[in-house]
């Protein structure tokens, strides 16, 4: 949350910031545009003045030495004006005006060509008139003063309406440099209103031309012209101080441009002077003009900036609430899954994980093990003994996940609810598959190996419910043959078919789930079965078998994940169905030995020996007892041996324990028997017979107890 | 056990009947003993009706052995069973004795 505003704050200042330096770069460029195309315009306007003026001016110069010449004949100078007009269009009156007093017949005499408005045809005045008093005009006094030639300030034309003139004059200086006569050329202003209105900059621009007193001579208000001066305007303005400052600066013949306010906006003047006119010209552009294309793009990209942020912050939201959803079902899967392993191991917890689970049966060996996949899965083992019959099942659930492993549990209970009270491992398969595909919607199925073993008997019986045949391990190693039958929870009502074999001592089976023999290395080859009899070879117990194969799953598999849960479960028969065992317990009386023959006859004929065995046999368990029978007890006090035979198809071993002192008859010295007569020592001769008729001898004290076991091998 | 000793000649001739195991050894074991002072003779061990022979046994015969060895005497073994003949191989005994015939009247 914290950083998804963050990113719009770092968002908006970067383009708030980029959008700033952008404006202000385009307003410094657009103004120095402005500027060029002010000075430009003043510059040209400029020049279309001077054209004129040169014009004027030059129909005056070139008059000059004509006007000087005709001071002496009087006669002509009527036509030296006339001559100004005709020659040059542009000059629309002319007068050559004596300086009074100079010539004695014409005290005051000023002959003034015009053209008549209406036909365009010269036409002769004369400007010494009573009333009109040209010695005292400007452009009569100015010339005489400076002894120069002076542009008149503009004014309207007396006789000719509303046009605004300018005068041109020069003094005509006699043969004796005595300035004679004033030879004037009047232009028309018309053409200066025109040219300059014409000039836009910019739509709302305007431009003025002020003479050199501060008359405005042009500008868009036309009640201004020629009415005020630039300084009375500047008195009644806003900003005076700044447009006095402009004003200043105009008269005194600069060029510059000034800011002004007027009207409420800012203003910027560009103003340049015109040369010997005196006038100034100024272009006024408003800031806002100038300025508005940038608004105008200033504000378009504010909007898209801002349509941008918009758009950046809808999207955050949708990334902040899909990223919030997605935490979620992750968290969600996760505590799905923790609770799936707590409902696993709550699993595993009923089935039985203590081994070896029978310790006090020495005729069974059983162990088993499950290694769960990363992903639940649906594995199962299970066993239990009752009635001296060992139930025990293995099972594999089809898919995983949650619904194997409810299955599974599922099947786990099914196991020990219908084998509570039933013997037959086809009945209780039946009994199992009928409760499953009666209520099975999800159409999960489990393959399911049972089988019931008589620990008396060595009898073997089995039912498969679709799951792969377990290794039988006797003599060889081979496929316990299996029908296939359906797996449990397909059909409903199916029979299943049972099976059945026999175990002797010794024998084992080893069931397991695809997991073992599909465990794929890197290269995805299988372990398969053929690795799975190899690894079986030996005799071993059931425990090391198990931890010897997963040593070379693990070994095969190498850095493949394990996809499948792999299950295995060893059963190692020890027991057997002709196995007797006999007891006999004896004081410590050595009388007591005459009793060993018809014992060990007994136990001889029950393992079926030959006469020399059972002569070996007697001799063997005599030497073993003898000794302690006269020495493990105190003389006088009474004491007993017990002898436990036990007889199976392929062992006699007799078990010899007493509460006598301790003696190991094992940790005596070997006798030679290959000595000379006189180095042959009288004992030693017993226990070297138990040593040479017996297969193993091994001596135990435990519990206060001499136990001696001998065992011989058939 | 039973054991008959009779006297021809300087020889003597021990007859062993029965079982000559601890118990059996301990009851002939005084005669035996008395008949270690004889060992000068020759000493025949009559086995024909000997039916099973322990260490205890083996011991007493071993003690004659030595005995004669001791005093120039000689121990003949006459008619050992196959049974005992085995007992004998195991311990070594077939090197230390003269054994004449393998015949055995009382071998079960």
């Amino acid at each position: 949350m914290r950083a998804r505003v963050m990113l719009v704050v770092v968002a908006t200042i970067t383009l708030e910031v980029t959008a700033i330096i952008q404006f202000v770069y385009a307003q410094k460029e657009i103004k120095k545009e402005a500027s060029l195309r002010a000075e430009s315009e003043l510059k040209s306007a400029e020049n279309k003045i001077m054209d004129v003026v040169d014009q004027a001016e030059a129909a005056v110069r070139n008059s000059i030495w004509v006007a000087a010449w005709c001071l002496e004949y009087p006669d002509s100078i009527a036509r030296i004006p006339q001559r100004v007009l005709s020659e040059n269009p542009v000059v629309v009156g002319s007068t050559m005006a004596l300086v009074p007093g100079y010539n004695e017949s014409l005290p005051l005499y000023a002959p003034y060509a015009t053209r008549d408005l209406e036909t365009g045809e010269i036409k002769m005045l004369s400007l010494a008139t009573e009333e009109y008093d040209y010695p005292s005009q400007e452009w009569f006094v100015k010339p005489m003063e400076l002894q120069d030639s002076y542009w008149s300030e503009p004014y309207f034309d007396e006789n000719g309406g509303d046009i605004l003139m300018t005068t041109f004059s020069m003094p005509v200086k006699d043969k004796n440099g005595e300035v004679a006569a004033i030879l004037t050329a009047d232009i028309s202003l018309d053409w200066l209103t025109e040219y300059i209105g014409k000039i836009k900059v910019y739509p709302n621009a305007f431009n003025m031309v002020i003479s050199r007193s501060g008359q405005i001579m042009v500008c868009p208000v036309e009640t201004l012209v020629m009415q005020t001066t630039v300084n009375q305007f500047a008195l009644e303005s806003e900003d005076y101080e700044a447009l006095d400052r402009v004003n200043q600066a105009m008269l005194a013949g600069q060029a510059g441009e000034m800011p002004v306010r007027y009207q409420g906006q800012t203003n910027h003047v560009y103003f340049s002077p015109v040369e010997r006119t005196g006038w100034s010209l100024s272009i006024v552009l408003p800031e806002k003009e100038l300025y508005s294309g940038v608004r105008r793009v200033g504000m378009l990209v504010a909007i898209l900036q801002l349509l941008g942020l918009a758009m950046l912050i809808v999207i955050l939201r949708v990334v902040t609430k899909n990223q919030a959803k997605y935490q979620r079902l992750n968290e969600q899967k996760e505590r799905m899954e923790n609770e799936l392993h707590i409902a696993r191991e709550i699993q595993m917890a009923m089935i039985p994980k203590t081994f070896p689970p029978f310790p006090e049966r020495k005729d069974l060996d059983l162990a088993a093990s499950i290694i769960p996949a990363k992903e639940v899965g649906g594995d199962l083992y299970d066993f239990f003994i009752r009635d001296e019959k060992l139930f025990f099942c293995i099972g594999d659930v089809s898919g995983k996940g949650i619904p194997a492993s409810l299955v599974m549990a599922v099947t786990r209970s099914l196991f020990r609810a219908m084998s509570a009270h039933e013997d037959s491992p086809a009945k209780i398969i039946t009994l199992m598959n009928n409760s499953m595909s009666e209520t099975n919607e999800s159409n999960m199925f489990v393959t399911f190996f049972c089988g019931v073993l008589d620990l008396k008997a060595g009898q073997l019986r089995y039912c498969n419910a679709g799951h792969n045949p377990p290794m039988i391990l006797t003599d060889a190693i081979r496929m316990l043959p299996v029908e296939p039958n359906l797996p449990l929870g397909i059909l409903n009502g199916m029979d299943f078919i049972e099976q059945e074999t026999s175990f002797q001592y010794d024998d084992a089976l080893f069931l397991y789930t695809d997991g073992l023999s599909e465990a794929e290395n890197i290269s995805q080859e299988q372990f398969g079965e053929t690795r799975i009899e190899r690894t079986l070879h030996g005799k071993k117990r059931s425990e090391e078998h198990l931890e010897n194969i997963k040593q070379q799953v693990s070994l095969f598999v190498g850095e493949a994940p394990q996809s499948d849960d792999l299950t295995m479960l060893f059963v190692h028969y020890l027991g057997d169905m002709n196995k007797d065992s006999y007891h006999l317990s004896l004081h410590n009386d050595i009388g007591q030995i005459a009793l060993l023959p018809e014992f060990v006859e007994t136990v001889a004929e029950k393992a079926q020996l030959d006469h020399e065995a059972v002569f070996n046999l007697n001799l063997a368990l005599e030497e073993a007892i003898s000794n302690v029978i006269m020495y493990a007890y105190p003389e006088g006090t009474d004491g007993t041996v017990d002898i436990e035979a036990v007889v199976d198809g392929k062992h006699v071993s007799f078990v010899i324990t007493d509460s006598g002192k301790p003696f190991d008859p094992t940790g005596k010295e070997e006798v030679n028997i290959n000595a000379e007569v006189a180095e042959r020592p009288i004992g030693g001769l017993g226990i070297h017979l138990v040593r040479t008729i017996m297969d193993t001898v091994s001596y135990e004290r435990k519990d206060e107890k001499n136990i001696l076991t001998i065992t011989k091998n058939y | 056990m039973e054991v008959n000793i009779t006297r021809e000649n300087n020889i003597i001739t021990v007859r062993f009947s029965g079982r000559l195991d601890t118990p059996g050894a301990q009851k002939i074991n005084p005669q035996m003993n008395a008949l270690a002072e004889e060992a000068s003779k020759t000493i025949i061990l009559d086995c024909t009706d000997l039916s099973y022979i322990s260490s205890s046994g083996l011991r007493i015969f071993l003690t004659l052995r030595k005995a004669a060895a001791d005093r120039g005497g000689k121990i003949i073994i006459r008619n050992i069973c196959d049974d005992i003949r085995n007992v004998f191989m195991m311990t070594g005994f077939l090197n230390l004795f003269e054994i004449h015939s393998y015949n055995c009247n009382n071998c079960n």
